[in-house]
């Protein structure tokens, strides 16, 4: 049977009083990718926004599984080093603080709750230089303050290094490939396929059908009004792509 | 003129300068977590030339009182000078800065800045900031800036969502906010200066 790594049930979820999130199911097992695709507003980034636990939203009633534990009892600290990681629709300026020692303490707090030292100082670099050489950054971007002043399509290409660096079990792209050239699609698409094994699992949150045809998610879903209206394979996203969500 | 360095409670801080023509002062002082802290200075620039730059840092925590105030007088033309103070207030402390710059009506080609930027890391912390420019001469470049904030939400749950702890993602919040000022600092002070922000509590 396959292995369960997320299982979302009936979860109600809203920000400020306000309910966003109504009644979500979803269940994803280890080895697939999944397609989240959905109108504006429809409640894609809350989702995620609850999922990866942002403090400011608040759950009202379901459940959340994730690798067998209460994924919402966890602080957001503790979901990712179960293995969690979302890429961010708008990724996060933090001027003051370099990517380098940025991905350090991230890599190094992961491993203080397993249990193990600090990683050695030159396996960091090389660690670092690779995953750069990969999403194809240039070497100076080490040094530079996260996502302060960069392009938005450097900014993308930075979520998907922390995504390599940190080397999730289940991923949550939201709108990776929203803005993006052709080169730098091609970047977020090889880098799910290095991350990509038996055991690891992506949400793919996309308005565009040319990320999934790389990616050949096993499931596409339809959020739309804060629930699922639809699942089915790729043929669900053609037809949004085709005749839009007033159908669904 | 080599920067000088003091530590708040520890070394004595000059209560009045003044400067003559082509002198300089530039010193940094520290204000560190523990007992109550106060720095007042007068500096008086009083022939062309003088110039004075005074920057500092404090971190208030628990439910201690730092004071800080500065009477910057541009006495005659052609001077310079330049404040930057940043500090972080949390617990229940409570931080004040007072800083007047005036700038005499024959003053003229006076620079005068003054920049205070505080964080309050608690809601029980307060702080007060009372810039006051005071100036007669017209042919001045003079500036001001003051701000009270408190550590940013989106960039915490950004750094907690790539695993770094609530904690550790504050202290690096603060380190950065500190940075221009801790990194005029020997290198054993920075430490700790880094070092004493674990104390400070939401
Ligand atoms: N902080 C907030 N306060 C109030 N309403 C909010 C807040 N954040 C989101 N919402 C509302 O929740 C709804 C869902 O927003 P969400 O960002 O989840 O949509 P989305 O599906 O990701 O849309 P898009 O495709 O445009 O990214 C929207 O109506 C939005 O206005
Ligand atoms: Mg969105």
């Amino acid at each position: 049977m396959d292995k369960v790594l997320l299982k979302i049930e009936n979860l109600h979820a809203g920000i400020a009083g306000k309910e966003i999130l109504k009644g979500i199911d979803l269940t994803i097992n280890e080895g697939e990718v999944h397609a989240l695709m959905g109108p504006n507003g429809a409640g894609k980034s809350t989702l995620s926004a609850v999922l990866t636990g942002r403090p400011d939203f608040v759950v009202t009633e379901g459940s959340v599984t994730f690798r067998g534990k209460d994924l919402l009892a966890m602080s957001p600290e503790e979901r990712a080093w179960e293995g969690l990681f979302l890429s961010f629709q708008y990724p996060i300026e933090i001027p003051g603080v370099s990517i380098s020692n940025f991905m350090k303490s991230a890599i190094n707090a992961k491993r203080k709750a397993a249990g193990l030292k600090d990683i050695a100082p030159g396996d960091y670099l090389r660690l670092l230089k690779e995953k750069m050489a990969m999403v194809k950054m240039k070497g100076e971007f080490a040094k530079r303050d996260v996502n302060v002043g960069f392009s938005g399509g450097e900014k993308k290409r930075n979520e998907i290094f922390q995504m390599a660096m940190l080397e999730p079990v289940l991923s949550i792209l939201d709108e990776t490939d929203s803005g993006l050239d052709v080169d730098a699609l091609k970047i977020v698409s090889d880098g799910v396929e290095a991350l990509r094994s038996p055991q690891t699992g992506f949400i793919v949150i996309t308005h565009y059908p040319s990320l999934l045809e790389s990616m050949k998610p096993d499931v596409v879903h339809v959020l739309k009004g804060g629930r699922i209206v639809c699942n089915g394979g790729m043929e669900v996203a053609e037809k949004v792509q085709s005749s839009g969500f007033e159908s669904f | 003129m080599a920067l000088k360095i003091y530590i708040v409670g520890k070394d004595t801080i000059p209560s009045k300068v003044s400067l003559g023509a082509g002198e300089e002062m530039d010193i940094v002082f520290v204000a560190l977590p523990g007992e109550d802290r106060s720095v007042a200075m007068d500096v008086e620039l009083d022939a062309p030339g003088a110039s004075a730059q005074i920057r500092g840092l404090y971190i208030a925590t628990g439910s201690q009182k730092v004071d800080l105030t500065f009477n910057v007088r541009h006495n005659s033309g052609g001077c310079h000078s330049r404040q930057l103070v940043k500090g972080i207030a949390s617990g229940s402390a409570r931080a004040s800065f007072y800083g007047k710059i005036y700038v005499a009506q024959d003053a003229q080609k006076t620079k005068a800045y003054q920049e205070n930027h505080n964080i309050l890391a608690s809601e029980k912390a307060r702080i007060d900031t009372k810039p006051q420019l005071e100036i007669y001469a017209d042919d001045v470049e003079c500036s001001h800036g003051a701000t009270i904030g408190r550590l940013n939400q989106d960039e915490q749950f950004y750094m907690r969502s790539r695993g770094i702890p609530e904690a550790e993602a504050r202290r690096l919040q603060m380190i950065s906010f500190l940075a221009p000022v801790a990194g005029l600092l020997p290198q054993d002070l920075a430490e700790k200066v880094y070092e004493s922000l674990s104390q400070c509590e939401d």
